[in-house]
């Protein structure tokens, strides 16, 4: 009697076990849409200070949500992929962010010039400031 | 040691970015493959830089890792946090020169190109074998090579060896177009 609850316990033990980890391989990506930015910044300011101080941007802003407000300088779609760059003062350096392929999708509504809001997870700074998975909020 | 990298390669970039015929992409592709008994693994990263100096022949590329996508979300937190480490070492680089430059023309043909790779923090010299082809408003640069996780002093657990490669595909495709302000 008593042994047989003890494999029993185990038995359940090791289903839970077996789910949780199966659940913990297969944990899904952050979803943009769904997720609230955890920071809200514009265009200028965002690339401002990834140039001023890198490391203390990367710090600050890997990984994390942000959404940017900006002005469309340039949209395209490579390899199926749409990517929007946002204007800034710099010459060199603007915000690239590469879109999801819902919201490339829906790429040609855009127009250069255009005022935009766009949310992404920042990757880091090379000449641009890279968002990736990016959704077009307005 | 790693803002005096960081200084170098500003520098190298604005080196390259004064000189007259410049070509440069900012949408690089980089994928690599692990091949293990237990499963393969794969990741794609869309957002690399290169810039070729094409009075010289330089080439200069900046990888992010964390622009590295995987198809799990695990594994890419594993990749970040474990191995590459990429809050410590954000970028991977790759500087060189690209050999018999004057010779590549619009016919696709075979070059090499000889430099330093840094990932993790450690710098190991590679020559690497591509496909060129150079126009008047592009370069095309595609091939593949090997990284030795060992040679970069990456750590796979015992737990997960089977399931990650020691030698690592990396395959690359650059368009690169005249840089214009």
């Amino acid at each position: 009697m008593n042994k047989k609850k003890i494999i029993v316990v185990l038995l359940i033990l090791g289903m839970l076990g077996g789910v949780v980890g199966y659940k913990m391989y297969n944990k899904p990506h952050v979803n943009v849409n769904d997720t609230k930015a955890d920071f809200s910044v514009n265009a200028n300011a965002f690339l401002n200070e990834f140039s001023t101080d890198e490391t203390k941007a990367n710090t600050k802003y890997l990984e994390k949500i942000v959404s940017v407000k900006g002005i469309i300088s340039s949209i395209k779609v490579e390899n199926n992929k749409g990517i929007i760059s946002l204007k800034t003062d710099d010459d060199f350096g603007s915000i690239q962010c590469h879109l999801s392929d819902e919201a490339t999708k829906s790429i040609n509504n855009l127009k250069e010039g255009q005022n935009i809001t766009v949310k992404g997870i920042c990757t880091g700074y090379l000449m641009d400031v890279i968002l990736v998975k990016s959704e077009i909020i307005n | 040691m790693k803002p005096i990298i960081t200084l170098i390669c500003c520098l190298f970039i604005i080196t390259i970015s004064n000189s007259q015929e410049r070509y440069l992409t900012k949408n690089g592709a980089v994928n690599f493959f692990s091949k293990a008994p237990m499963e393969d693994i794969t990741a794609d990263n869309n957002q690399v830089l290169s810039i070729i100096d094409a009075t010289t022949g330089k080439m200069a590329i900046s990888i992010l890792m964390k622009s590295f996508l995987f198809e799990k979300a695990l594994m890419q937190e594993h990749f970040n946090e474990n191995y590459v480490e990429s809050d410590k070492y954000p970028k991977a680089t790759f500087k060189g020169s690209i050999l018999n430059f004057d010779a590549i023309n619009s016919t696709k043909s075979k070059a090499k190109v000889k430099g330093n790779l840094t990932i993790h923090g450690v710098t190991k010299e590679y020559l690497i074998e591509g496909n060129f082809t150079r126009t008047d408003d592009a370069i095309l640069v595609d091939g593949e090579f090997t990284v030795n996780l060992d040679d970069f002093g990456i750590k796979i657990p015992a737990v997960v060896a089977k399931n990650i490669a020691k030698n690592i595909k990396v395959s690359f495709k650059f368009n690169h177009t005249p840089f214009k302000k």
